[in-house]
Formats: structure tokens, C-alpha cells, sequence
């Protein structure tokens, strides 16, 4: 039996395809969210590589920012709710979970079932968001991919405001003007966005395992970061971005079970 | 319609247009208006002097001339008074009651950009000495003599002692009804719990307190149904705008009690008995405690807040943190804690009367009913 979790998030579209509740068949990403053709390409895309049809699937829930607009679903469920069971599937240890998304930050504590015990968000503001990366990857001229080798080779990390994106970026662009190193920078804006996912994490209160998901958890700079913040490990959730789909398809896989019995 | 519809349409409309229940007064008395700043100013002399007592509490707006005189930080309730301000909308006020319990409200006290009279006091926050209490007494005569001169009435303590009896007896039966409200969740959704309570911002209370009466014995009148939804404690400044509700409302929760500073902070204590009208007032706030803009050593908001929750049978507390409150802000972590250890579970929303997007409150919301 097949079942499938589609997260519409700000940034990327996900889709992953569960079978029996077990076995990933397939877990796509395309890099553009909700709004965009980016949650009909990736629902194309995870069919084509799966060779299956939406008929088959016994049931879709969706989730995600744009979880509202996904008309295949048969429900939706929060993305705070989807992580937790995603990531919980993947790492049973996992206590403490810090997603960091497009344009959220999210700190979910977790009890020994995997239940959300606690969460908490962001406010309004892009900063220790994967926006904020992505505005500094462009003013740095330095790819998403390449920020974590960068930061590895940093000597000095440059002080990088956390309070709001535009002024950081403003920062940022005058310390690359006065010839401060590219590497000590972008070990700067991951300590950056270290810091505002620490503090919803200690607002939460802190029990390891601490493990992270979402798109940004694919920079281990930010990974790095956030474990010399917290002075913990950091577990990174294996297909970080795609964890909150997964989460969803179980769900499902739950649902069905459960109206089976 | 039912009486119930018709009294909780009307007590709405009242809520949603304050400048109408201002005009109908007008027509009704001849008398003005005179506006009420936050928080807990003594409304009784307003009353007592027969002018029509109108909160201010600001409303769903985006910001552009407030900027101006505001620092980006300050808080989202102040920074809409202050566009409010500029707009012209507080000038066919008589007079405005300025407490400054907060440091926003005492540097907004200072730059009324209106064209009413302020008249600004202070509350003091040494607040359980008899010193304190004689202060504050003398700071509501001034209050009294100020009015008096700008309203040119005479306001005497037989009838200020007439107008706490009246307010006293509102606060009775606003307590009612937020209980008597707690078992119909399916009739009193948490949008029409804040427009019945909020409608007393703006009437005379003898006005409300009759329609309230009345709603409060047509609801008791009908059976108790069983409730699906969970049901839940607000706290913070104010739950507005509706859409914040409307959410609440979407996900299945009942508003069964409340800590707002707009709502139940209002009238969970009466104005105590006594001699002198204008000591007594300053014996309620002697009195009044869990509050954030009441400086209390004891810090007895958590507590409180986790007898209520107990009381009303609530399963959850949801903080309204007013967006840029410092006072709020610095009592949170202070109660969370509290909760915590009591295992009372808190979800915490972000108030803003700027914002017209809710989708993070939405996802905050529909979490926290799934993690309950
Ligand atoms: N290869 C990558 N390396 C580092 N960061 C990445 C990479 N791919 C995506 N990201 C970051 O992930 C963010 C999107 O995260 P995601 O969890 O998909 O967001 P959402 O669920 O809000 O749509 C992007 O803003 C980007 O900063
Ligand atoms: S108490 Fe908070 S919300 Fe109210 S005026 Fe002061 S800072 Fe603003
Ligand atoms: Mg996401």
C-alpha cells in the first residue's frame, strides 16, 4: 500500500511516497514553494521516478506553508506535526528537533513517543532564515552548496547582526568593502543564524538527541554552528529537507491503518 | 432572530463602531465623550460626571505618519493609537485619562499629537503601602478637579459612590458571564466572547450590564451540550484582531476564561467598600495583582493563571503577547516556567495590528491543537 506526504513550504516543494509505512520509494525536492509550479513539478517528478499514478496512493497529506492550497490531499496536518513524526521515524532518539526552513525557524521538543511536547517559531522577521542565507549567498557570490567549505576554512568569524536581514546584509556588504575574508563572513552568518534557532531551542529547553531538518540543515556550517552554540552534538536528519513530506506520508500510512481496523 | 442573536448582534455592532455608540450617546444625553487610555484608569469619575467613558485600544492598521514620532520597537497596540492620533480620530473626545503604568505609555503621554485635553497620572508601583494608596488617591482628585474644569460639571462622591455601585455591578456580571459563556462554547464562539466583552468599552455600563444580565439568564435557560474542541485560557494585552480569533475558532478551541488586560483584568476585582469614592479606587489597584503593568513582588500571575486554568477546566493557556510589549515580554519566561512545572501546556502567539497575514498563526494554532 502506498501513501504519500506533499510539503508545500515557503521556499521548495517536497514529495515523498511511503510504502506500507516502511520503505521511501521516492523523496523529491524542487527548489520553489508554494505559489510556484513547483508543487505540480515535484508531484510529477516523484510519480515518473516511482513509475506510480495518484490513483494509487490510499491516501495524500498534505502539509507545509501552502498546505491549504494542495487540491490532491485528503487532509492536512501542520508542518510542526510532520517534522516531529518524520524526523522522529528516522532518528527514534530525537529529542529536541530545530528546523530551519525558508522563512521559519522552529524549535520542537519531542517526549520519548515522539509526541510534541513543545514547540515554538519564529517571529515575522527573515533573519536566521533560509532567506537570510540566500540573501548573503548572493552578496557573497558564494553558492548555497559551497558556504560550508567556506566556513571551514575560517580564521576569525566576523561578528554578523541576528535581528533583521536587511541591516545584516548592509553589514555584510561593508565588511566584504573593507577586505574582511569571504570565509571568516559566512562562518559569521552561520553563527548569525545559529543564534536564532539556539534561542527557540532554549526556550524549549534542550534534551539531546538534538536533531536537525529542513533545507538549511544541508549547510553543515550552520550544523557546525548550532552544536558549538548549544555545546551538544547536532544530528542531521538523513534528506533533511524532504522530512516533513515523510512525516505526512506516515501519517497517512497511520490513517489508513487505522480506519482499517 | 433569537433574543440571544439580537442582543449579541447588537453588543458587536457596538464593538466593531465605536464612533456610532459615541453619537448615539450624543443624541441619547446631549453629553460627550471622553476617552480612556489603557490600562485601568478610573472610569467611575467619567461616569460620575455623566460623560460617556471610551476605551482606546487602537486598532487593525497599517503604520505610516506614526512612524514618525514612534521608534520602530515600540508596541504594535501604541503604534496604531498613535496613526489613530494623527488621523484625527480621538479629537471629538472631551478629554482624554492617560495612565502611564508602562514606559511607551509614559513617552506617549508626553507627545499627544490630538487636539483633546490629557489628563495624564500615575499609578504608583510600591503599590501595597497605605503610602501608596493616599497617592493614588490624590493623583484621581486631580483627575476629578482636572475634569471638572474642562467638562465644566461638578462631580460629587455621591455620585461617584453611585457610579462605582454601577461599575461593581457590571464587573458581577461580566464575571458571570464569562462563565456562564465557558459552557456554550457552540453559541459564545471566542469571536463573539470578545465583541460581548468588549462592547463594554464603549456603553454606558448600566446599558451593558442589563443586556448582559438578560443574555447571561437566556443562555443558562438552554441545555448544555457536549464539547468536542479543547478549551483554553487566554492571557496577554488583547486578542484582537478577529482574525486571530476566527483561527482559534477554525481549529475547534473554546475561549472558557481569560487574563487579557482588555477583558477579565477589568473586572476580576471589584472597587472595594469604604468611606471616600476616590480612596476606594486606589484601593482596587492596591489590590489588583497578576498583571504585568502592576509590579507585584510575588509574581502571582503564574499561579493565578494556573488556578484558572484548573477552575475553568481548560487544557491549555494560550499567550497573546502583544507585539513589542516589554512588560509582557519580561513576565513570560517567568510563567512559562511556572507552567511548566505544573505541566500546564502554553502556546504563544504574536499580537499585531500591522499584520494582515496570519499563516504563522494559523500554523502555530492548528500545531497546538494536534500536539493537545
Ligand atoms: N544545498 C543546500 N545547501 C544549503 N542550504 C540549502 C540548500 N538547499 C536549500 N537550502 C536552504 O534551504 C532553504 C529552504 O528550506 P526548506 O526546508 O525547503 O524551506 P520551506 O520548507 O520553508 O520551503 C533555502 O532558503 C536555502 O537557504
Ligand atoms: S503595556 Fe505593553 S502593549 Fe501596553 S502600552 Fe505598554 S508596552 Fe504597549
Ligand atoms: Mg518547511
Amino acid at each position: 500500500m502506498f501513501t504519500m506526504g506533499i510539503d508545500i513550504g515557503s521556499s521548495s516543494s517536497k514529495v515523498v511516497i511511503l510504502e506500507d509505512g516502511l520503505n521511501i520509494i521516492a523523496a523529491e525536492v524542487i527548489q520553489i514553494g508554494t505559489g510556484s509550479t513547483g508543487p505540480k513539478r515535484v508531484l510529477d517528478e516523484a510519480l515518473s521516478k516511482s513509475g506510480l499514478k495518484l490513483q494509487d496512493m490510499a491516501k495524500i497529506i498534505a502539509t507545509g506553508y501552502g498546505r491549504s492550497s494542495v487540491e490532491e490531499s485528503h487532509k492536512q496536518i501542520s508542518e510542526i506535526s510532520c517534522q516531529a513524526k518524520g524526523v522522529f521515524f528516522l532518528v527514534p532518539s530525537a529529542k529536541t528537533i530545530i528546523d530551519i526552513g525558508g522563512q521559519d525557524v522552529k524549535a520542537i521538543k519531542l517526549d520519548s513517543k515522539g509526541c510534541v511536547k513543545q514547540f515554538f517559531m519564529n517571529d515575522k522577521c527573515a533573519a536566521g532564515t533560509g532567506r537570510f542565507l540566500d540573501v548573503m549567498s548572493r552578496v557573497l557570490e558564494v553558492s548555497l552548496n559551497e558556504m560550508a567549505e567556506y566556513d571551514s576554512r575560517a580564521t576569525e568569524p566576523a561578528t554578523v547582526s541576528s535581528t533583521c536581514t536587511v541591516f545584516a546584509e548592509s553589514e555584510v556588504i561593508s565588511q566584504l568593502a573593507n577586505g574582511v575574508a569571504k570565509e571568516n563572513i559566512i562562518a559569521g552568518v552561520h553563527q548569525s543564524v545559529a543564534s536564532k534557532a539556539c534561542g527557540l531551542a532554549y526556550r524549549c529547553g534542550v534534551e539531546e538527541d538534538i536533531v536537525m531538518c529542513g533545507g538549511v540543515a544541508k549547510d553543515l556550517g550552520v550544523v557546525r554552528a548550532i552544536s558549538k552554540e548549544l555545546k551538544k552534538p547536532v544530528i542531521v536528519a538523513p534528506n533533511p529537507q524532504t522530512t516533513a513530506a515523510l512525516g505526512a506520508a506516515i501519517f497517512a500510512f497511520d490513517e489508513v491503518i487505522g480506519a482499517n481496523k | 432572530m433569537s433574543r440571544i442573536e439580537t442582543i449579541i448582534s447588537e453588543l458587536s455592532s457596538i464593538s466593531n463602531n465605536p464612533k456610532k455608540a459615541m453619537e448615539d450617546y450624543k443624541k441619547e444625553t446631549g453629553k460627550g465623550a471622553v476617552g480612556v487610555m489603557p490600562y485601568y484608569a478610573p472610569e467611575e469619575i467619567i461616569h460620575a460626571a455623566g460623560l460617556l467613558p471610551v476605551g482606546i485600544w487602537g486598532g487593525q492598521k497599517s503604520i505610516s505618519k506614526a512612524r514618525a514620532f514612534l521608534p520602530p520597537f515600540a508596541c504594535s497596540i501604541m503604534q496604531s493609537v498613535m496613526e489613530m492620533q494623527l488621523e484625527g480620530v480621538y479629537d471629538n473626545l472631551e478629554a482624554i485619562l492617560f495612565p502611564v503604568p508602562c514606559d511607551t505609555l509614559k513617552c506617549l503621554s508626553q507627545k499627544w499629537k490630538g487636539t483633546s485635553p490629557v489628563i495624564v497620572f500615575t499609578h504608583p508601583q510600591n503599590r501595597k503601602l497605605e503610602a501608596a494608596n493616599k497617592f493614588l488617591a490624590e493623583e484621581y482628585r486631580l483627575v476629578r478637579e482636572k475634569l471638572e474644569r474642562i467638562l465644566d460639571v461638578k462631580i460629587t462622591d455621591e455620585a461617584l459612590t453611585k457610579s462605582i455601585d454601577i461599575y461593581n455591578e457590571n464587573r458581577k456580571v461580566m464575571r458571570e458571564f464569562v462563565d456562564i459563556a465557558a459552557a456554550y462554547p457552540q453559541i459564545i464562539d471566542p469571536i463573539k466572547r470578545h465583541a460581548i466583552i468588549k462592547a463594554r468599552s464603549f456603553m454606558e455600563k448600566s446599558k451593558h450590564t442589563a443586556m448582559v444580565k438578560e443574555l447571561n439568564s437566556e443562555l443558562k435557560s438552554l441545555p448544555v451540550e457536549d464539547f468536542t474542541g479543547k478549551r483554553v485560557v487566554l492571557t496577554g494585552i488583547m486578542a484582537e484582531p478577529n482574525e486571530v480569533l476566527e483561527i482559534l475558532k477554525e481549529n475547534g478551541f473554546a475561549v472558557v476564561a481569560d487574563d487579557l488586560a482588555q477583558e477579565s483584568r477589568q473586572f476580576r476585582n471589584d472597587v472595594p467598600l469604604g468611606p471616600d469614592p476616590l480612596y476606594r479606587l486606589a484601593k482596587w489597584w492596591q489590590e489588583f495583582d497578576g498583571c504585568s503593568l502592576a509590579t507585584d513582588a510575588k509574581k502571582s500571575r503564574g499561579p493565578m493563571l494556573i488556578d484558572t486554568v484548573k477552575s475553568s477546566k481548560a487544557d491549555a493557556v494560550v499567550v497573546c503577547m502583544m507585539k513589542f510589549c516589554d512588560p509582557e515580554e519580561f513576565d513570560y519566561p517567568i510563567y512559562y516556567r511556572q507552567f511548566e512545572e505544573a505541566g500546564i501546556k502554553s502556546l504563544f502567539i504574536e499580537i499585531d495590528l500591522e499584520t494582515t497575514s496570519f499563516e504563522q498563526t494559523k500554523t502555530r494554532v492548528q500545531s497546538f491543537s494536534e500536539m493537545l
